[in-house]
């Protein structure tokens, strides 16, 4: 999930090109990572050294661990601790761009950097992000501490995300949430979130997407928007927000809700938006206090 | 009591969640299914069809599965209906089997869940 987001960062500060991270997100399944990309993701060794080591690589026939330990730009036990890393899927869509020459060693680690020091990204918070933790990147891109129901709308979002990921795709991309006055909705599965809290919550998409999404949920083949369709995301929604009052319960703050429904083009006045972009096209998730 | 004879009552107001739960039963053994989408079709089915076994769920139209298990409870005090329902709050749980429900099982349901509780009422 991360991948997506840096990837879409790179695009953003235009250091790729959308046809080139498209080409290096499809090569990126049969990458191999290398020591070098995992130790400048680590912080471990700049690009410079990376780059000596691979020049010496050319005359010494040894391994690139050996020779970077040898030479004092890293220990033994940080390459033993890098070998056993986790394939983190941005590492390996960097792996990609560098192995098809669209981005060099140095504006990786320019790119990474940038990056961090751009969301104020602590290392245990990079840690968390590499691990793909839905919370962790809730943190960074969705900011409504300040606001009402702040903290309970930012558990709804994390839940979410989750139960996108598990029941709909995997990769999933978040933009930044917004507050907006009025918003005339396509299709729409809705459900109310009541008690302490009034949290009106909604699904939005075209029908392309909407269908797609009942389709990935129901496990069987849907391309318009029928009963099956309706009622399949509708059904998604009512799971989520199942799973929220539970959530919330554990809590201490008893919420209740009223059956699922869906509609076309609804208008819901001063509420949060958040655009949720999946393989097969984009959805907001709407909630209104 | 033969299994094809054993009758079970899935109420919920999602067709597809009907859908599902349907295709398990029958993968069980169980030929004998009856549908309802909320709790006021579930009693009005209960009280005709006598089922064996009820799968409901709690957020529904016209009538919730709490209030129907305790009106199905009333009518017959051995009826045997587990709750099926993706909002397992403590307090949900808790009136649930105060109003006489069997059994609890959390959406998003297992299989075997499912299974294990069929074969333990067969």
């Amino acid at each position: 999930m991360f991948s997506q987001y840096f990837g879409q960062y790179l695009l953003n500060e235009k250091y790729l090109t959308k046809p080139q991270l498209n080409a290096a997100i499809e090569y990126k399944q049969s990458v191999h990572l290398k020591l070098g990309v995992l130790a400048i993701n680590a912080g471990y060794m700049n690009s410079q050294q990376v780059s000596q080591i691979h020049q010496m690589q050319a005359k010494v026939d040894k391994r690139f661990g050996e020779l970077a330990v040898e030479a004092g730009f890293i220990k033994e036990e940080q390459i033993e601790e890098l070998l056993s890393s986790q394939k983190f899927g941005h590492l390996l869509l960097a792996q990609a761009l560098v192995d098809k020459n669209y981005m060099t060693l140095e504006k990786f680690e320019e790119a990474i950097n940038k990056y961090k020091k751009k969301y104020s990204i602590s290392e245990s918070q990079f840690d968390a992000l590499q691990k793909d933790d839905v919370e962790g990147i809730i943190n960074i891109y969705v900011n409504l501490e300040s606001d009402k129901y702040g903290i309970e709308i930012k558990h709804y979002i994390a839940l979410f995300m989750r139960n996108i990921i598990r029941f709909i795709d995997s990769e999933i991309y978040t933009n930044k949430i917004i507050k907006v006055e009025e918003y005339k909705t396509k299709w729409a599965a809705h459900q109310k979130i009541k008690n302490s809290i009034i949290l009106q919550t909604y699904i939005n998409a075209d029908e392309v997407v909407f269908a797609k999404i009942a389709s990935r949920f129901a496990e069987e083949e849907l391309s318009t928007v029928d009963e099956m369709t309706k009622d399949s995301v509708g059904e998604f929604l009512n799971l989520n927000n199942g799973l929220y009052l539970v959530e919330m319960s554990n809590r201490g703050i008893k919420l209740d809700m009223e059956p699922q429904a869906v509609s076309f083009e609804k208008v819901i006045s001063s509420t949060y938006v958040l655009p949720i972009e999946l393989p097969f096209g984009k959805m907001e998730l709407i909630i209104a206090l | 009591m033969t299994e094809n004879l054993f009758k079970i009552l899935i109420c919920d107001d999602s067709m597809l969640m009907r859908k599902k739960l349907k295709e398990i039963v029958k993968n069980c053994g169980c030929e004998d299914v009856l549908e309802a989408k909320d709790g006021q079709e579930a009693i009005n089915i209960y009280k005709e069809s006598n089922p064996d076994l009820v799968f409901m769920d709690i957020i529904m139209p016209v009538k919730n599965g709490i209030e129907a298990v305790k009106e199905i409870i009333e009518f017959d005090k051995d009826a045997k209906v587990v709750m099926a329902s993706s909002a397992g709050t403590k307090e949900h749980v808790k009136e649930s089997l105060k109003a006489g429900a069997y059994d609890f099982i959390q959406k998003p349901w297992e299989k075997e869940q499912i299974n294990k509780i069929i074969l333990n009422l067969k």
